[in-house]
């Protein structure tokens, strides 16, 4: 099974389990909620967009943040480079 | 298997190059000194694809000063892409190990002993540098260049779970068997080619061992990410999270 393919399994799952209980009088109608959860079944969806897209904002923000320099690297690199062409210049290797 | 325990290994650095007239000379210095201090054996196969400021003239000097036996030609009419260009390279290659990197520097040689100190821990299949773990970094990038590259890598985390922390890196040591598998099971080009052999690697459950790696954005010519590659990654990786 491709990720695609377990992707859209698991949002058809969702939205069936979600509007199963969005009408729960006429699905599960033994089913006895309090009445707040009337106001936020409706939403759960939402919520949960909301809150993946933040935490995808959060992460990559954090990621950016921290992204990590190396100045020495390319000091060292830059040294090096220069024994690198005086050594090849001497073995008649062209170099610019 | 008891001939890989018995005879030290050899490790073969494949070097694609097209336009490295610059980079190439100094890559190949510091890659012998790297092996040479570190007691291993190695060869350098450069696979160059008919360049036009004749990068190959360059190669065959090198190769008068080090030898045949280190410097092994490989010379294409045209460019031909990375993956056959990598095929190309390990048929001629004698090693039991096949190093993958940038012939323009970013990439530092200096990483490879560390990278084969791990493999030999624990006998990793792969071990692949990583840009993005403490230790490890970038030099020389903007921040929309940085950006990119973390929307880049988070997308394909959320949408693939690869396990490895720097997809589009194009600096690994692999095993010779190893290597030729997943390329002959990759069909991507471009960005996107590095990011599904990792992913390919995971679904034929090969072990890979992470590294952490300093990039420093290449010192001669130039790096190109512009809209076209930015839209052939996502195609790309949209191709693969269908596919995989």
């Amino acid at each position: 099974m491709s990720r695609a393919v377990r992707f859209v399994l698991a949002f058809v799952l969702f939205f069936a389990a979600w509007a199963t209980l969005l009408f729960h009088n006429r699905t599960l109608p033994d089913l006895v909620l309090p009445p707040v959860f009337d106001k936020i079944i409706p939403v759960i969806p939402l919520w949960l967009l909301v809150t993946f897209g933040s935490y995808s904002l959060a992460n990559i923000g954090w990621a950016l943040v921290t992204f990590g320099d190396c100045p020495d690297a390319q000091a060292s690199l830059l040294k090096e480079i220069q024994a690198a062409k005086m050594d090849l210049r001497s073995r008649g290797v062209s170099v610019d | 298997m008891n001939i890989d325990v018995m005879s030290p290994p050899k490790y073969s650095v494949l070097l694609p190059t097209y336009n490295e007239r610059q980079n190439l000379p100094i890559i190949v210095w510091m890659l012998v000194k790297t092996f040479t201090e570190a007691g291993l054996d190695f060869e350098i196969i450069i696979i160059d694809d008919n360049s036009p400021d004749n990068t190959l003239e360059v190669a065959k000097q090198l190769q008068r000063v080090y030898g045949n036996q280190k410097i092994v030609l490989r010379p294409r009419p045209g460019k031909l892409g990375l993956g056959t260009a990598y095929v190309y390279g390990i048929e001629s290659s004698t090693g039991n190990f096949v190093i993958i990197m940038d012939a323009d520097m970013s990439h530092h040689p200096k990483f490879i002993p560390e990278f084969i100190k791990h493999q030999q821990k624990h006998n990793y299949d792969i071990v692949t540098g990583t840009r993005y773990v403490s230790g490890g970094g970038v030099h020389g990038w903007d921040l929309r260049r940085k950006l990119t590259s973390r929307v880049a890598n988070y997308l394909a985390s959320v949408l693939l779970n690869p396990g490895v922390s720097d997809l589009t890196g194009s600096f690994r040591l692999y095993k010779k068997e190893v290597l030729a598998e997943l390329i002959a099971r990759t069909k991507s080009k471009g960005y996107v080619f590095q990011m599904e052999m990792m992913v390919r690697a995971r679904q034929l459950r090969h072990t890979i061992a992470e590294v952490p790696i300093t990039f420093v954005d290449r010192v001669y010519g130039e790096s190109k990410l512009g809209a076209s590659e930015i839209v052939g990654y996502l195609k790309g990786l949209w191709g693969l999270f269908l596919d995989i």
